[in-house]
């Protein structure tokens, strides 16, 4: 496995109290895969993608790296933001160079290689830019831009559309998908944080649904449906109302028979649940 | 203003009335022979401008570090922040005789000009200092969080985060805060300078000492000129070095909303916020004053602003009788513990300090009362001049367009450099008490005149709309509208204002050139610092005053105005 999460648990000190975040939240990540997180809000999607990376530490449980656990930050993986966090006093190019410039290569490989992921991302023309002169859409390519060119093995996007309007988000999705395909490009997988249920299906190889905090995982929900996706096939739709499902009632289901989820273990849900269909 | 060839565009926006005004004046000048001294007080301005630059150079290295340092550990902030907090709240020229001797001590004897000039540069960057350091620390601080997980995640460290990141966010801020603290700088360079030339044999060149020197031999004429060569040179810097540097600094502002289409202008501090909606020279002239008139004083300010952002609660009125008592009693106290000091160290150390020093102790309280007395009346006659001033200027378009450029040349003389002009003048005519008041009135009033002109300026044009389709006019509309909307600014002009009076009163009180009778001297704080520091045998004198004042001011500012001001922001203002 690439990346293997374990039983971690994430707890803050609150005002009164200790809030637990996620408890027990256990899954792992194969080499190439597209694999998203969903989940209702303050479940901790975003706090775990930085515990993958290792910006923070989990209160307990452990995260390994292909089999090493992850200490320090992990420079093998790169993040893309939900609000870009770009430097605004740099140019795009400047921008782009940041990683590079961070891991301390030579001035003349980093202007190759960002370069390079500039025409990748489509951002030709655009080097000498502030980023307050872009729109959105362009901010979020430099984003992917500078990601990419630190080579990561694994992607890590944090909500990464939800700051853009419907066209541009659709346009960067594919945009996304054919890097990520693409064999010559990095990454190999990819970790997709989102709370648009309709994007995670479209995108993953695998969704891992998420319950209410204090979390923990619900349930892998594999996406079988070929490439590209049809969002209109019967499928397309049943994957989404099972994850929307486990999403709301927080209860863990049968595997996928085409009826909808029935409670296979009683699990203690203050909801109730709704009848078969 | 545009058909005039032959001035430059800069020339006819300070001086908007076709340039004339300055012309007007360098040859009725000229007349009067002012040009022998033209060449001593420009020489002595330059060495001034020399102090002013190593003390900025060595203030910003500070900044960055200190202000880098609590903003990065949690430990430090914990203890660097509260330290800059009282730091700030001191009447900066209090500790100046103690600084000089401490300088001139080490620095190569009472004959060698390094230890005073080590002592004005000394002073100059502690006026300098705390609201950059403050600058640098609340632009880190504010640095949004997916910038600051960026820099994480990409393993930015050292040097490249240093001058990608870090120093990148600061540029803004220290700009701005660069003005304020040059402005302020002024002010004390001069002071140190006359209080330097007072106390020895030596004489410090600079334009501070010029002015003194001028000032004892009732030379009028050379002091008006002294002070027109220094309002030259802060116009100069102004145009040629700050304008540049604001404009250059553009490029790093930011705003913080996400995916912003157009960056919205974020302003250095909460006072330029009004400016947003002002659009021309005005505004930018008015901005210029109000940066000239804001010195470190601001600092308490932003320090309520940063601890009340909690929900602070609105002080009932027993607990301001409360403050005001446990102020009070917390003085008295001071004075009690000063006199068991004074019978402690003489009976322990067996020099005895001179009876006549005991004497001058033990007016001590007196005397602050006095001082106390004489901001005050000095704080009423500037909110009698100032407020009409602003109103007026605030109202009548035409006016302020070529007055407000005159205000801000003459509020960016330091009150400092007036005095000796104001000394000569007055003192014979009007005597020495009178004189101090209005010095003091010089280091007030402007304060005040900004930050009232901007809370005017930032009422809202569709509030005064909605007031006057009531029928609301005159007086009314002034108590209903007028008043309450620029209260805020009011009680922060009122805060400056204080702030720059107490330091304008420890100069005003006395002035004396070297063994000459005093020029000026009145009974009071101020008077009692620097005799403390002239006589012989006499610092405890020194120390007490000192100790003393700091301990007044601090009471006030903790007793009335940090609880004013918090109540004011909370009630009234506008979002």
């Amino acid at each position: 496995m690439l990346i293997d999460v374990e039983n971690v648990v994430k707890s803050f000190p609150g005002r009164h109290g200790t809030i637990i975040i996620m408890d027990g939240v256990t899954f792992s990540v194969r080499d190439g895969e597209f694999l998203s997180i969903v989940g209702p809000s303050g479940c901790g999607k975003s706090t775990l993608l930085r515990l993958i990376q290792g910006l923070d530490k989990p209160t307990s449980g452990q995260i390994r790296f292909r089999d090493r656990p992850v200490e320090a930050v992990c420079q093998e993986m790169a993040m893309v933001f939900q609000n870009f966090a770009l430097y605004p006093w740099l140019t795009v190019r400047e921008n782009v160079a940041f990683g590079l410039e961070a891991r301390r290569w030579p001035p003349e490989r980093i202007a190759r290689q960002v370069e390079r992921y500039i025409s990748v991302t489509g951002l030709v023309g655009f080097e000498e830019a502030y980023p307050r002169e872009l729109s959105g859409g362009m901010r979020q390519r430099v984003g992917l831009a500078r990601a990419l060119a630190v080579e990561p093995s694994v992607l890590l996007m944090d909500e990464p559309f939800s700051a853009l309007d419907a066209l541009t988000a659709e346009g960067l999705r594919d945009e996304v998908l054919q890097l990520w395909k693409d064999p010559t490009l990095p990454p190999e997988a990819v970790l997709l944080v989102t709370h648009n249920i309709e994007e995670a299906i479209t995108m993953s190889d695998r969704v891992v649904v998420m319950s209410r905090r204090p979390s923990r995982v619900l349930e892998c929900v594999p996406v079988d449906l070929p490439r590209p996706r049809d969002r209109k096939h019967p499928d397309f739709y049943e994957l989404m109302d099972r994850v929307y499902s486990l999403i709301t009632e927080g209860v863990r289901s049968t595997p996928l028979s085409g009826s909808a989820g029935v409670p296979a273990t009683a699990d203690p849900s203050p909801v109730e649940r709704r009848p078969p269909s | 203003m545009e058909g005039h060839p032959w001035k430059s565009p800069y020339l006819s926006k300070v001086f908007p009335i076709g340039g004339v005004a300055p012309f007007a004046i360098l040859s009725s000048l000229a007349t009067a022979g002012w040009v022998p001294i033209l060449p001593t007080a420009t020489i002595d301005l330059l060495y001034s401008l020399g102090r002013m630059f190593l003390a900025y150079l060595v203030s910003l290295a500070f900044s960055l570090v200190y202000g880098y340092f609590a903003a990065t550990e949690r430990a430090f902030e914990r203890v660097l922040i509260p330290i800059l907090d009282i730091l700030q709240s001191v009447p900066i020229l209090g500790f100046f005789p103690v600084a000089i001797d401490f300088f001139v001590r080490y620095g190569g004897g009472p004959s060698s000009l390094i230890g005073p000039n080590l002592a004005a540069i000394f002073l100059v960057f502690t006026s300098m200092s705390w609201n950059m350091a403050f600058g640098v620390y609340e632009s880190l601080k504010g640095l949004p969080l997916e910038m600051r997980e960026a820099t994480e995640s990409f393993c930015s460290t050292g040097w490249q985060r240093f001058r990608r990141v870090i120093l990148p966010s600061t540029v803004n801020r220290l700009v701005y805060n660069s003005q304020l603290s040059w402005t302020g700088g002024w002010f004390f360079l001069v002071a140190a300078e006359i209080i330097q030339t007072s106390s020895s044999t030596v004489t410090l060149p600079g334009i501070g000492s010029f002015l003194l020197v001028q000032a004892h031999a009732g030379h009028t004429l050379a002091l008006l000129t002294g002070i027109a060569v220094l309002v030259v040179l802060i116009v100069i810097l102004d145009i040629f070095v700050w304008r540049p540097l604001g404009r250059w600094a553009e490029r790093y502002r930011y705003d913080t909303t996400p995916s912003g289409e157009s960056d919205a202008r974020s302003s250095p501090s909460g006072m330029a916020t009004p400016f947003r909606r002002v659009a021309g020279t005005m505004v930018r002239t008015v901005v210029t004053g109000l940066r000239r008139a804001q010195t470190p004083f601001l600092s308490i300010t932003q320090s309520v602003r940063r601890r009340g952002r909690g929900g602070a609660s609105r002080p009932r009125t027993r607990t301001i009788v409360r403050y005001a008592v446990e102020g009070a009693l917390l003085v008295a106290a001071w004075f009690v513990l000063i006199a068991i000091g004074v019978q402690v160290y003489q009976t322990l150390v067996g020099n005895p300090i001179p009876a006549t020093v005991v004497a001058q102790i033990a007016t001590v309280p007196m005397a602050m009362g006095l001082s106390i007395l004489r901001v005050v009346a000095a704080f009423g006659i500037s909110v009698a001049i100032s407020l009409p001033l602003a109103i007026y200027l605030w109202r009548h378009a035409r006016a302020a367009r070529w007055g407000l450029p005159l205000v801000q040349i003459v509020a960016s003389v330091p009150a400092t450099a007036l005095f000796p002009l104001l000394a000569v003048v007055f003192v014979r005519n009007v005597g020495p008490e009178v004189t101090s008041v209005l010095v003091v009135v010089t280091g007030m009033i402007w304060y005040l005149f900004f930050n009232v002109l901007s809370g005017l300026r930032g009422i809202p044009p569709d509030l005064e709309e909605a007031a006057r389709s009531f029928g609301l006019g005159g007086r009314r509309l002034h108590r209903r509208l007028t008043f309450p909307a620029t209260y805020p600014a009011f009680v922060t002009g009122a805060i400056t204002a204080f702030g720059g009076g107490w330091n304008t009163l420890i100069l005003a009180e006395y002035l004396q050139y070297q063994n000459s009778p005093p020029i000026v001297q009145v009974p009071g704080i101020g008077e009692l610092l620097q005799l403390g520091n002239l006589e012989s045998h006499a610092t405890a004198l020194l120390v007490v005053s000192l100790f003393t004042l700091i301990l007044v001011v601090v009471v006030i500012n903790e007793v009335v105005w940090k609880p004013l001001y918090r109540r004011v922001v909370d009630k009234y203002h506008f979002d």
